[in-house]
């Protein structure tokens, strides 16, 4: 069943001088329970192309489509709105609030989403076990490592089983052993609730472990492989 | 979690910036509080010693009087009209007064002076002039008695500087001249003994006067010396008479201390031809509030006639109170700025919270929170911030004012002379609580409110991706 699909999508920033094709006709379609990643050398459109799908960018041109929804329709309130139940986000520098424990970062998105205390509180420690940070569920960001922290924004992407995460760089400020760790949970979380993961990343680790892995250069697909 | 939690605890990510904010709220509500109650309580200070010593509150004339001060527009009181200011519920007494000038002159000396014809008993219901009379006078024999006794060096440098002065006080003297409460059993006998003054009250029987303290020393009267008065008279009969000094007051008014002479009201009703007469009649009232005397004004002008007229305080020192209005509103240019200083303050944190919590605002939006959402989080921000400053402003003010209301600044040596030579009693006094507080803490909370815009329009200019590059 496919979840999201890209159709001829453009991104043409028109700098003083020159146009430039951030994106550059990009049709694509992911079905759910995809561990995707998309690749390329910097500046090859990667992180234009992961906001568009999340709606915080708008394409110049083309459809993108989630579950039939065309967000290029969808005006700014309505985007933020879909974008709470239907996409989770990882980011490079984890982007935790600084103010809450690990648990109530997690717990964030189920609170805007107003579920009960009683379920929220079961998906919480759930979420947090299977990240392995059931022991730390009243740290604050910074009295924990990179790792644990990337581990908890994860946690809270999948929080409120949106339709796919997107995950920008998840790794890049991690060391070897804390971005295995974290692509094991993610492959785990990936097939325990077929949640879909597309990430756009130049990690090696994360292309080895991507099932599908599309790859970008200045703007267009120049190749789409998926392993076995 | 509650918008005002995670706003409470975004407050206290950097504690020192909230304080200080906190602190220049705190500091602008304190200064505009005190400033306001000493500026508010002055005022009252001056009024009611206006009012006390010469107008009273609400005071019934010929409606001729207050234009044309001559003795031809006095008023002939009937018993209706003494019925029907008596029946009402604010009314306490009626005060007669006869009011009118006269040329003064005792030996070489003349002056212009305003006679005021008391009821002597009445009167001290209102301005208490047996109170008022003069019980000590520094005159340089008695400042050169007072040096050759042991008396404290700060006190004999005060008594050159108040030389001539009069008071009817012994806690004025003590607080002009810097004595201290330790030293007043064995000063204050030295005082009474050196500087003491005969003086005596009046009764409606008596023949005699009593003289301002400041017009006795220009005339050169004292107690037994005689006045003698020269005028016009009911419908242009000559007003001449010949008084002994009963006593010498001290009015608190400079103005009114320089002119007056007091005599009783049948003395002064038979000095200008006219018995029975009165320029005014003084309502003594219960309550003194300005909307209390508004209706008291208004219910008796329905029930008496034509031929008087009834006048309220602020009327009839019309420029006192425009004075007054005038200083008020220097005053709230000055609070005004104090404000504009603040807001300034406040509005640099609101600038420094926005900047650095750019991209926060972004992942926030990113992954889902409404921007009204976020909004409200950055107002309740604000407001916790601004509540803190103004109540902890409220409470550091309060003792501070209900101290000052019971214990008005007196000024004594230097600063003091200073008040009186410019014609002011040297006294700063408290307003008591009033609305003043409730403006003063709303017109804070409106900067801060204002400041707290700010932010609200940059969530909502906020774009996503901009944001999470920051």
């Amino acid at each position: 069943m496919k979840v999201l699909e890209l159709k001829n999508v453009h991104k043409v920033y028109n700098t003083t001088q020159v146009e430039v094709h951030a994106v550059n006709s990009v049709t694509l379609d992911f079905d759910q329970g995809e561990f995707a990643a998309i690749v390329g050398p910097s500046g090859s459109g990667k992180t234009t192309l992961l906001n568009m799908i999340g709606g915080l960018d708008k394409p110049s041109q083309g459809q993108i489509l989630v579950n039939g929804t065309d967000l290029t329709r969808l005006k700014s309130s309505e985007l933020i709105d879909f974008r709470l139940y239907n996409i989770g986000f990882v980011f490079q520098s984890y982007n935790l609030i600084p103010v809450l424990t690990a648990k109530e970062n997690v717990e964030f998105i189920m609170n805007l989403q107003k579920w009960p205390r009683e379920k929220r509180d079961r998906r919480t420690r759930e979420l947090l076990e299977a990240v392995g940070l059931a022991d730390r569920m009243n740290s604050r960001p910074a009295q924990m490592s990179g790792g644990q922290q990337q581990r908890v924004a994860v946690a809270r992407a999948l929080a409120s089983k949106p339709k796919f995460i997107l995950a920008d760089e998840p790794t890049a400020n991690l060391d070897t052993r804390s971005t295995e760790n974290l692509l094991d949970i993610m492959e785990t979380l990936n097939k325990n609730e077929n949640m879909t993961f597309i990430f756009a990343t130049h990690d090696p680790r994360v292309m080895k472990k991507a099932h599908r892995v599309i790859t970008l250069e200045d703007g267009k697909v120049i190749e789409d492989r998926k392993k076995q | 979690m509650k918008n005002y939690t995670y706003a409470w605890r975004n407050l206290w990510r950097n504690r020192r910036r909230t304080f200080i904010t906190a602190a220049s709220i705190f500091f602008a509500v304190f200064f505009a509080l005190i400033m306001r109650s000493l500026q508010l309580g002055t005022y009252d200070y001056m009024f009611k010693n206006i009012i006390e010593s010469y107008s009273g509150y609400i005071q019934v004339q010929n409606p001729e009087f207050w234009e044309d001060k001559v003795v031809d527009n006095t008023m002939l009181p009937d018993e209706d009209l003494i019925s029907t200011l008596k029946a009402d519920k604010n009314v306490l007494e009626l005060i007669p007064r006869f009011e009118s000038f006269a040329l003064a002159s005792s030996g070489s000396r003349t002056k212009g002076v305003m006679i005021m014809g008391i009821n002597p008993e009445k009167e001290n219901l209102l301005s208490d002039v047996k109170n008022k009379l003069v019980k000590y006078r520094l005159t340089e024999a008695a400042i050169d008695s007072l040096t050759r006794e042991d008396i404290p060096r700060n006190t004999l440098r005060n008594l050159k500087l108040f030389s001539g002065s009069s008071y009817s006080g012994d806690g004025k003297l003590q607080t002009e001249l810097g004595i201290r409460d330790k030293d007043t059993s064995h000063i204050m006998p030295l005082f009474r003994k050196h500087a003491g003054v005969q003086n005596g009250y009046f009764s409606q029987d008596s023949q005699g006067a009593l003289v301002g303290n400041r017009l006795a020393q220009y005339l050169g009267l004292s107690r037994g010396d005689t006045i003698v008065l020269l005028g016009q008279g009911y419908h242009g009969t000559t007003a001449a008479g010949k008084y002994a000094i009963d006593g010498i007051v001290r009015l608190p008014a400079p103005d009114l201390d320089n002119k007056i002479v007091y005599l009783p009201v049948t003395r002064c009703q038979e000095l200008y031809n006219a018995p029975g007469r009165l320029t005014a009649l003084v309502l003594h009232i219960k309550d003194n509030s300005d909307r209390a005397i508004e209706q008291t004004v208004e219910r008796l002008m329905s029930r008496i006639d034509s031929t008087y007229r009834l006048m309220g305080w602020k009327e009839m020192n019309d420029t006192i109170v425009n004075q007054m209005d005038a200083d008020n509103k220097s005053g709230m240019i000055m609070i005004g700025i104090l404000y504009l200083v603040i807001a300034f303050g406040v509005f640099g944190t609101v600038l420094m919270m926005t900047a650095e919590r750019r991209r926060e605002m972004g992942v926030l939006i990113s992954i889902g929170m409404r921007k009204s959402k976020m909004a409200i989080i950055m107002l309740y921000e604000m407001l916790l911030i601004g509540i803190m400053g103004i109540m902890s402003g409220v409470a550091v003010s309060l003792p501070v004012i209900i101290y000052g209301y019971h214990h008005p600044i007196v000024f004594s040596s230097k600063m003091a002379k200073m008040w009186e030579d410019y014609g002011f009693e040297p006294v700063m006094a408290f307003q008591w609580i009033d609305t003043y507080f409730i403006w003063q803490s709303l017109v804070v909370a409106i900067i801060v409110l204002i400041a707290a815009m700010y932010p609200v329009f940059r969530i909502y200019r906020l774009k996503e991706v901009e944001a999470l590059k920051a």
